[in-house]
């Protein structure tokens, strides 16, 4: 792992505050997008943001940079999250916890055009985080950490203790549900 | 062209952008693009909408970092108050079971002439003693049992992902 990472574990052993408060700098808008994402609510995200940072502060002695800091970062997001979720009992369809579902991946039917293309162009940001918000959280979540976080399969594997394949199969449905919703915005 | 050719371009344009996919078969989906508009259509539509999705933005709350700042910051002060109160524990712990192993001779005698003074059975005095040399260990367990509760336990998902 890089250098940055080494420093950034040396710095979080030895609590260093101007470390801290570069990284709440640093990764401010990516933590809070993931955490928007995946509780769909800023109010609440917004919350989850000062206590991940509050756990990084806590618990910053357990990680040794051997990983991306990143990926670290919302692996304690999530789980701060799932707690929450725990807490509330609250076992509601879009929770992360869901267990998957192992229905095979249905591709949408190739003789029926979808309009999806003629709507994209016209797509403001807010109509795409609507369309988000109707996926499924398990499923929203993959799809930020890979095609916004750009992370890889195996960090991703990491953040979420599952194991490749089902990040894989959540990817893969994540897909096409996000297809599937914005295909539906566009009906 | 039949059905399975369309299904597995679909499935490779998922692929390419999930796991990634050879050269073979990218080389049979660009023909397979050319020569379908459907799954050509499939194939932009899957983009724009990961496109779409990269290029959304949040909008961050007003002051969001300076406040979370703040509150670490704070929180860091309590904890660096507190640690030489756990320091001075842990030294407390460890002076007296120095103590308790230096002196575990002389304890041992006394509480031979309190038990032969007192005419308690053997057993009864041997088992004070054992007892009293345990009060440290216990003391430190109650201590780590304490840490463990405030904790809230060491959940695995903190430790460092493989």
């Amino acid at each position: 792992m890089s250098d940055d990472a080494k420093s950034i574990a040396r710095g979080l052993q030895k609590r260093d505050p101007d470390l801290l408060d570069r990284l709440i700098e640093q990764y401010q808008y990516r933590l809070f997008r993931y955490l928007v994402y995946i509780t769909g609510n800023k109010e609440r995200a917004e919350d989850f943001f000062q206590e991940t940072w509050i756990r990084v502060l806590e618990r910053g002695h357990q990680y040794d940079g051997k990983s991306k800091f990143e990926a670290w970062l919302f692996a304690i997001a999530r789980h701060l999250v799932i707690d929450w979720q725990r807490s509330k009992k609250a076992q509601s369809l879009d929770s992360l916890t869901d267990p998957e579902q192992e229905n095979p991946l249905q591709f949408g039917n190739e003789k029926e055009p979808s309009p999806l293309h003629q709507v994209l162009s016209h797509e403001t940001q807010e109509n795409v985080q609507a369309s988000l918000s109707q996926i499924p959280a398990i499923y929203r979540e993959v799809l930020v950490l890979r095609f916004q976080e750009e992370l890889q399969i195996e960090e991703m594997a990491g953040v979420l203790s599952v194991p490749l394949s089902t990040v894989k199969s959540r990817l893969y449905r994540g897909l096409e549900a996000l297809r599937g919703v914005l295909q539906g915005g566009a009906a | 062209m039949s059905d399975q050719h369309h299904a597995r371009a679909k499935q490779l344009i998922a692929q390419e952008r999930v796991e990634g996919i050879s050269q073979a078969e990218r080389d049979w989906l660009g023909t397979h693009l050319q020569e379908c508009t459907n799954c050509a259509t499939h194939a932009q539509e899957t983009e724009q909408a990961l496109r779409s999705l990269h290029t959304a933005a949040i909008p961050l709350p007003a002051g969001l970092a300076s406040r979370t700042q703040f509150r670490v910051q704070l929180r860091l002060q309590e904890m660096r108050e507190r640690e030489p109160k756990r320091r001075a524990l842990w030294a407390a712990c460890a002076v007296s079971w120095v103590f308790g192993i230096a002196s575990a001779p002389y304890v041992w005698r006394l509480f031979q002439w309190f038990g032969e003074r007192t005419g308690v059975p053997k057993v009864v005095w041997q088992l004070g003693f054992g007892l009293w040399w345990t009060i440290p260990a216990l003391f430190v367990l109650i201590v780590l049992l304490m840490e463990k509760v405030r904790q809230g336990g060491e959940p695995d998902w903190l430790r460092q992902s493989k």
